[in-house]
């Protein structure tokens, strides 16, 4: 199909359901004025029923938390589909030196830089921890403290470099990070097949509303998610900045050192 | 205007971002214009998850009880934004090997079914 | 609020629109990177704190880094290397 057919085909498109999105639009209930049986329904019974205050992870862990477990297993699947696709062109082989784009010198790191990633590195990993244990009480969560921590790790390679980072973060610790993670969230769901209740079923004493361990089976499907999504991204920036390395091990050592 | 305006930003973005998905000439870009898509879907739930002078569905410092917003599609969205991230890498990572096997990133230039 | 909200809206709907037109990839890894901004401050408005957070730690910093280092990976020439060194 040419650009010109392709073009035409979309304005063609738009054309035909433009009218019936603009009416679909019009007829929605006014913003902010939407019934929501469900939310409404979670925000009365929640807190008395589970011991937590932040009803989106109430939702996340435990009342869609068969949900979660399927999202979990989409995020393990795409972290593998991106490991197997750029290690199956490159190998397993980290020993590599920087890439260069043609005709730019390498340009050290600045002595500012180091100095910054080492001081907001434990700062930004710290947040991330909090972040991710307080899930039940205050806004956060696994998915959110992962994330964080994941980002908090890669500025050890901002500050030292490549070699370094991947010394302080190997690629088979972060796989096993993220495995695990997955592996805690199905188990915490097996736990109450144990005691005869239903998959996922919420079978650990609640805690006291407010604090860190309120929430029971909430609390390991949370730390199951974190680690889950702390690894999955570790893993993804350790596999795309491998992309901008040159493979020593696969050609005969050429005239560069 | 405000009653509406939610639902037409949700459907601009999905638009335009559909736009930019049929008339990009590079990958790399067609999967951001992908990203303004899925914002889209982000917008539209959020918006009808909201209520008016209503607080977040937090109850930290508020008792229960306090109108609050929808917590169940802020699930949804939150769960989709990190998931949404793994899958956009996943597409990058096949774009990036494409333009190592075949050195572009073009849609139109490669057509397997005429080679 | 409302107005908050409103202007937010807008915002998003020029940002998303910035982001589909910067048509050179690098451009539109910064039109990303704002772009997941004022999306954050939009869910930040609609009383949506998570979301927020989790958009702010993706959008602006995960995915723009992942986009950087996958286009400075296609910069590197790998051919011309093999060149010189052959």
């Amino acid at each position: 199909m040419t650009r010109t057919a392709r073009l035409l085909l979309f304005a063609l498109s738009c054309l035909v359901l433009a009218p019936a999105t603009l009416a679909l639009a019009w007829h929605m209930p006014a913003f902010g004025a939407h019934p929501l049986p469900y939310g409404e329904a979670i925000n009365a019974v929640a807190t008395a029923e589970r011991h937590v205050t932040n009803m989106v992870s109430a939702v996340n862990f435990d009342y869609r938390g068969i949900d979660t477990l399927g999202e979990e297993s989409m995020l393990l699947c795409a972290v593998t589909g991106v490991s197997v696709l750029l290690r199956g062109a490159r190998g397993e082989s980290t020993r590599a030196r920087p890439g260069r784009v043609h005709g730019q010198p390498l340009r050290p790191r600045s002595t500012a830089m180091t100095l910054i990633g080492r001081v907001a590195a434990p700062v930004v990993l710290l947040f991330g921890v909090y972040v991710a244990l307080h899930a039940m009480s205050t806004p956060g969560g696994g998915f959110q403290g992962g994330v964080i921590i994941a980002s908090g790790l890669l500025l050890a390679f901002l500050g030292d470099g490549y070699r370094t980072w991947r010394r302080i973060v190997p690629s088979h610790l972060m796989d096993a990070i993220e495995g695990g993670g997955a592996l805690l969230f199905a188990l915490s769901g097996l736990l109450g097949l144990l005691t005869g209740a239903a998959f996922l079923a919420n079978v650990l004493p609640f805690g006291e509303p407010g604090s860190v361990t309120s929430g029971g089976l909430m609390i390991p499907i949370n730390l199951g998610v974190a680690g889950a999504v702390a690894g999955g991204f570790a893993v993804l920036f350790g596999e795309f900045l491998e992309e901008t390395r040159v493979e020593l091990s696969d050609r005969p050592a050429g005239g560069d050192t | 205007m405000i009653a509406l305006l939610p639902w037409l930003v949700a459907v601009w973005l999905f638009g335009i971002g559909l736009y930019g998905i049929v008339t990009s000439r590079n990958f790399v870009h067609l999967i951001g214009c992908l990203s303004v898509v899925q914002a889209s879907t982000y917008v539209l739930l959020l918006a009808v998850g909201y209520r008016g002078g209503a607080g977040a569905p937090i109850f930290y410092t508020h008792p229960p009880g306090t109108p609050a917003v929808d917590p169940v599609v802020q699930a949804l969205v939150l769960t989709d934004i990190v998931i949404g991230a793994a899958v956009t890498a996943l597409l990058l990572a096949l774009a990036l090997q494409l333009h190592k096997r075949r050195g572009t990133l073009d849609p139109d230039e490669l057509r397997p079914l005429h080679r | 609020m409302t107005l908050l909200i409103a202007m937010l809206l807008l915002l998003t709907a020029l940002a998303g629109t910035g982001v589909v037109l910067s048509r050179t990839p690098r451009r539109q890894v910064m039109a990303m990177g704002i772009n997941g901004l004022i999306l954050s401050l939009l869910f930040m408005a609609l009383q949506a704190p998570d979301v927020a957070l989790s958009e702010l730690a993706v959008g602006t910093a995960a995915l723009p880094l992942l986009f950087v280092v996958v286009l400075a990976s296609m910069r590197m020439d790998r051919t011309p290397r093999q060149d010189e060194d052959a």
